[in-house]
């Protein structure tokens, strides 16, 4: 019983990280029909946004975390509205712009400060321990602030006209146009929105885990995976997906061990493409 | 001024003598030995690649200087091909095919097993000399007559290593995790035989390339109760997290990394070196005065700090082997007769000490560069000074 308390306590913590990478994910292909292959290199430039303004600025870790949420944010918001709104039809040619803006940020990021992983260390340490249980007090706090950002998330997108817009534009384009909603104005704030999103989770979980180059990869695949299993676009299967993902993964890997574990993932997804093909909470296939 | 004859013909040959000159200096130019490196420069390994990629430049640089290829009593300068070999089978392969393309016929590199996989193939087609790493089972072997190896592998220094680390911290069990690949299991079963070897009962735990947070990984560890953990040749930013998860869950034996060096990084990533308390790891390279001179050497011949991985020291006195070997068999085409050079030349360099040819035991073949080696270790949460030991024989 213990084993499986912690292990769950395991699935939690990495299924609060993942929804919120996730939900940027989502949300960017909810709204603006864009596969974002740059998510991954949003959430590794968060991290060296909020690892520079620290060791360069000497800017406390809070403050960091929130310039890197708005160094991506903005980053974001000025590629989608000066890049990727010319094309935002195109799915081939918005696949590219985000791939190739994601090989220019880690490509940027390696020239920059290198390939070896610098001292980025959150700033609280120390772990409680009580009834054969343990808990690092930084994945508590990665995971207070993750369960926030999701709740602030639902809030914005089901609770303010401001969602309510990007969800009519997500509906039907044509029509939330003509009744007077501006994708020029709300596709790039989305986009801010959902990098932004990624840029916090990079300065959240990667002075947890590891700073380097390379690590937005596996955020990408991982993202990829719980948009596919959710129902891409589908913020509330996003969600659901994540934690998902997050106990299939630690149960499997401490039951299984690490290779079966990762194996177990993809039949999950698999069998989910079979049975259900638009995923636990998808409608139907995306229009253009 | 009138155009004469005479003028018209002491312009033509003044041009023809110009055009011959030109010419000459261009075939000049063409004495060139071409060294190709097939290694990674770009992605998380990268600082391995560089490490490769400016070892072999220097070693060309000196070459150049000392004026030390000649071939016929002609003398040759020595250029660099580098490619990129992305830390891949196919890109190591694609970047071996590009050389043979080019008539380069020596390939110092690569690097990783998936990546000597990719390059041997393509070299024993096109007859190319490679001096290769990777830690893998079948790194070389009497298959592969023209691929020599850097230095050994966990086969030369493991043993010695957990003997030194027994003796310090008396561990009686060890798990042994790995990447579940052949990067990961090829060195994790021969560290684990060496454990065995030693009286200290081995498991092995390998998980997916890629994972971030090992949380699971360590839960597992955990419940199996090991008195040590080796993270093998896990990558160091893997390692640090792994480190830094097991100290968290309360594990508090010795962790050994027998899989290559990366300290610096790793105890940057773990929190310092309190967290790694007891640590213990394979140092290709001790840094002592005389390979201090490498470093500033390079320095003075290229004009830049040398890289930062201590590989390249290592790497260094590899393709000075090659080098040397080429000098001796007197030709840059005949590999075959450059490999027979190199198999009988003596294992010594003047800043890394002298060592010998190993291999026959574990790979059929000697041709396993052993020089002297090191062993760092963190105890009780300080660096200690890196243990020399001697180079590994007859393995």
């Amino acid at each position: 019983m213990q084993g499986i308390v912690a292990t769950s306590l395991i699935g939690i913590s990495l299924g609060a990280q993942y929804a919120l990478l996730a939900l940027g994910f989502t949300l960017i292909f909810g709204i603006l029909g864009v596969v974002n292959f740059a998510h991954g290199g949003f959430y590794v430039l968060g991290g060296y946004i909020a690892y520079s303004a620290i060791s360069f600025l000497g800017m406390p870790y809070a403050l960091a975390v929130i310039t890197a949420a708005l160094g991506t944010a903005a980053l974001g918001y000025l590629f989608e509205r000066f890049l990727l709104d010319r094309l935002i039809d195109d799915h081939l040619a918005t696949l590219m712009l985000t791939l190739g803006l994601y090989m220019m940020i880690s490509s940027g990021i390696l020239i920059t400060f290198g390939p070896q992983s610098p001292a980025f260390a959150f700033p609280l340490t120390g772990v409680l321990r009580a009834y054969g249980f343990y808990v690092p007090i930084e994945n508590l706090v990665v995971l207070a602030v993750c369960v926030a950002g999701i709740v602030s998330i639902y809030a914005l997108i089901y609770r303010t006209d401001f969602g309510r817009a990007l969800r009519a534009l997500a509906d039907d384009r044509a029509v939330a146009t003509a009744q007077g909603l501006r994708p020029k104005v709300l596709f790039p704030t989305a986009f801010a929105l959902a990098t932004g999103l990624a840029g916090l989770t990079g300065a959240l979980v990667t002075p947890i885990l590891s700073l380097a180059p390379h690590v937005g990869d596996p955020v990408l695949a991982t993202s990829f995976l719980i948009v596919i299993l959710g129902g891409l676009g589908s913020v509330g299967g996003a969600t659901v997906a994540a934690f998902l993902v997050g106990m299939v993964e630690a149960f499997s890997a401490v039951y299984l061990g690490g290779s079966k574990g990762a194996l177990a993932l993809f039949v999950l997804v698999l069998i989910m493409l079979v049975v259900k093909p638009s995923g636990l909470f998808g409608q139907r296939a995306r229009g253009a | 001024m009138s155009v004469t004859r005479r003028n018209l013909l002491i312009s033509g040959a003044v041009f023809a003598a110009a055009l011959a000159g030109a010419s000459g200096a261009a075939m000049a130019a063409d004495q060139e030995l071409k060294i190709g490196v097939v290694g990674v420069l770009s992605g998380p390994a990268a600082q391995w690649g560089l490490a490769l990629k400016g070892a072999v430049e220097f070693v060309a640089a000196e070459a150049n200087r000392d004026g030390l290829i000649k071939i016929g009593g002609a003398p040759y300068r020595v250029s660099v091909v580098a490619i990129d070999s992305k830390y891949t089978a196919e890109g190591a392969a694609a970047a071996a095919n590009t050389l043979a393309g080019q008539g380069v016929k020596f390939i110092i590199g690569a690097i990783g097993s998936p990546e000597m996989t990719g390059v041997k193939p393509i070299a024993k087609r096109n007859s190319m000399l490679v001096l290769g790493n990777s830690y893998a089972k079948d790194a070389i072997g009497s298959q592969w007559p023209l691929v020599f190896h850097v230095g050994p592998g966990p086969s030369g220094w493991a043993d010695p290593i957990i003997k030194i680390a027994k003796q310090k911290f008396g561990m009686k069990s060890v798990m042994m995790v790995a990447p579940n690949d052949q990067g990961g299991t090829d060195i994790a079963t021969v560290d684990a035989d060496a454990y065995r070897k030693n009286g200290i009962p081995a498991t092995e735990e390998y998980y997916q390339r890629g994972t971030t947070n090992f949380a699971p990984t360590v839960t597992r560890i955990m419940n199996a109760k090991p008195e040590a953990v080796d993270l093998a040749s896990s990558p160091p930013g893997d390692v640090g997290i792994i480190v830094k998860q097991l100290r968290q869950a309360g594990f508090e034996g010795p962790i050994g990394r027998l899989g290559g060096p990366g300290y610096s990084e790793i105890s940057r990533v773990a929190g310092g070196d309190a967290v790694l308390k007891d640590f213990y790891w394979y140092e290709p390279v001790v840094i002592d005065e005389k390979a201090q001179q490498i470093a500033d050497d390079f320095k003075k011949l290229l004009g830049t700090e040398r890289p930062e991985n201590n590989l390249f020291f290592q790497w260094v006195s590899g393709a000075r082997m090659v080098v040397k070997a080429i000098a001796q068999a007197g030709t840059i085409s005949d590999t075959e007769k450059v490999a027979a050079a190199l198999r009988t030349l003596p294992v010594t360099d003047p800043n890394l000490g002298s060592g010998h040819w190993i291999g026959k035991e574990f790979f059929g073949v000697n041709q396993e560069l052993s020089f002297p080696f090191g062993v760092g270790m963190v105890t009780g949460g300080q660096l200690q000074p890196i243990v020399r030991v001697e180079a590994a024989t007859g393995k």
